[in-house]
């Protein structure tokens, strides 16, 4: 990203955090979205958005939350705008294959087509607890949820994607 | 608490540090084998999450980029599509031919036996191992764990390395001491095995961590037992951050 920031410091400044926080951001929209191109798209337009309401970030230190939630509500705006057809999983690990991909790991390649099929709701929770490191009470105040609800939610899709991935369940609980 | 509400609530977040849970576990073998099975499972989860981020030379945020300019990212991609093919043949090319000329993991696998050199006193065979409040605190830094499984850490510390701070193991295997050096911020497309200067190991690709290079004394060593240690201790590390 090659800034031309002609020497303001409040840009430059907002242009650093913007792009040390990029990867985490697009790596949130990708398993939000499922699709690169629209993960881009969706960070793109966080960016935007961001730039303009800046005045609102009291501190730089709480960036990454701020941006999420940015985020899902872009993700959200897109859906409606695209009104997105129901799509084939099978089709769309297909067309993300370069990102799902692991090199030398082929587990790791499943784990990530698993986590495609897992539904919305299980996937989001589980993505702001193991990639953004929330709490239970932080994911519950970023989806509106209780912390019984959120936690019913990792629970639940943490079980499904272990079954999927072929994992000894056997010890896993019951509902 | 029983058995169903500890892995209940662990499955919900195997990072829970209450301490009911602790007592459970510390108390119970099948919910503690079950919790290091889970927790393998966690990192490889947090791995598989950790997808390679695509560096994008647009991104930018306005008023950097004209607003006008807005047109999405999807329709700017097809409008290049022809224009980007041709020049990633291009630049297939000559990466390939630079990597070839240039071949960088030699060198890496070189500075790995070259810092060897500066502590010899690291290869001892012992059975003490390091305190864990030391092994936690040198692994803290490349925002890391290591479980057990990884074996016996008999020597931990956080060294100098191309520009950074990056842990130093010493693991006593079957086959004797290991070395093990953490390398976050050096990375390589696949396993580089090497046998260089009376040490033969192998740097691993950690995908989203950068390298892990394993290494142990003697131009006999086997470099397949080298390989299954080091694959054992990359599953083994609990990435933190």
């Amino acid at each position: 990203m090659n800034d031309q920031v002609g020497g303001n410091p409040k840009r430059a400044r907002f242009q650093a955090l913007c792009q040390s926080l990029r990867p985490d951001l697009l790596r949130f929209a990708f398993w939000l979205s499922r699709d690169l191109a629209l993960a881009e798209d969706v960070v793109q337009e966080t960016m935007l958005r961001a730039w303009k309401a800046q005045d609102s970030l009291l501190n730089e230190a709480a960036a990454k939350p701020w941006f999420l939630t940015i985020i899902r509500r872009e993700y959200a705006r897109s859906f409606e705008r695209k009104r997105l057809a129901t799509v084939d999983v099978d089709e769309l690990i297909a067309r993300e294959e370069p990102m799902l991909a692991a090199a030398q790991d082929q587990d790791l390649a499943e784990l990530r087509a698993a986590l495609f099929k897992l539904p919305e709701e299980y996937r989001e929770p589980l993505v702001l607890q193991v990639l953004m490191g929330y709490s239970t009470a932080e994911i519950a105040a970023e989806l509106e949820l209780s912390n019984a609800a959120v936690l019913t939610r990792l629970f639940r899709g943490r079980k499904q994607l272990r079954t999927m991935c072929g994992e000894d369940t056997r010890l896993d609980p019951e509902e | 608490m029983n058995c169903t509400e500890y892995r209940r609530s662990i499955l919900a977040d195997p990072r829970d540090a209450n301490p009911g849970l602790r007592l459970h576990r510390d108390a119970c073998d099948d919910c503690s084998g079950y919790t290091e099975r889970l927790l393998r499972f966690e990192s490889r989860l947090e791995r598989a999450l950790r997808v390679n981020a695509p560096a994008d030379a647009d991104a930018r945020v306005v008023p950097l980029r004209a607003r006008t300019a807005r047109t999405s990212n999807r329709a700017l991609r097809m409008r290049r599509g022809w224009l980007a093919m041709a020049a990633s043949v291009l630049i297939i090319v000559v990466v390939a031919g630079s990597l070839w000329l240039a071949a960088p993991h030699p060198s890496l696998a070189a500075d790995v036996v070259a810092h060897m050199a500066g502590e010899p006193q690291a290869w001892a065979r012992t059975d003490v191992p390091v305190p864990p409040s030391e092994l936690a605190q040198v692994l803290r830094d490349s925002r890391m764990r290591l479980n057990p499984d990884a074996g016996m850490v008999s020597y931990a510390r956080s060294c100098p390395f191309r520009g950074h701070q990056v842990p130093h193991l010493v693991v006593q295997t079957e086959m004797g001491p290991v070395t093990v050096m953490v390398l976050v911020h050096e990375s390589v497309g696949k396993p580089v095995p090497f046998d260089e200067e009376g040490y033969r190991g192998v740097i691993l690709p950690v995908a989203g961590h950068g390298s892990l290079a394993v290494l142990a004394r003697g131009h006999t060593a086997d470099l397949n037992a080298v390989t299954h240690i080091a694959a054992r201790v990359q599953g083994a590390i609990v990435w933190t951050g």
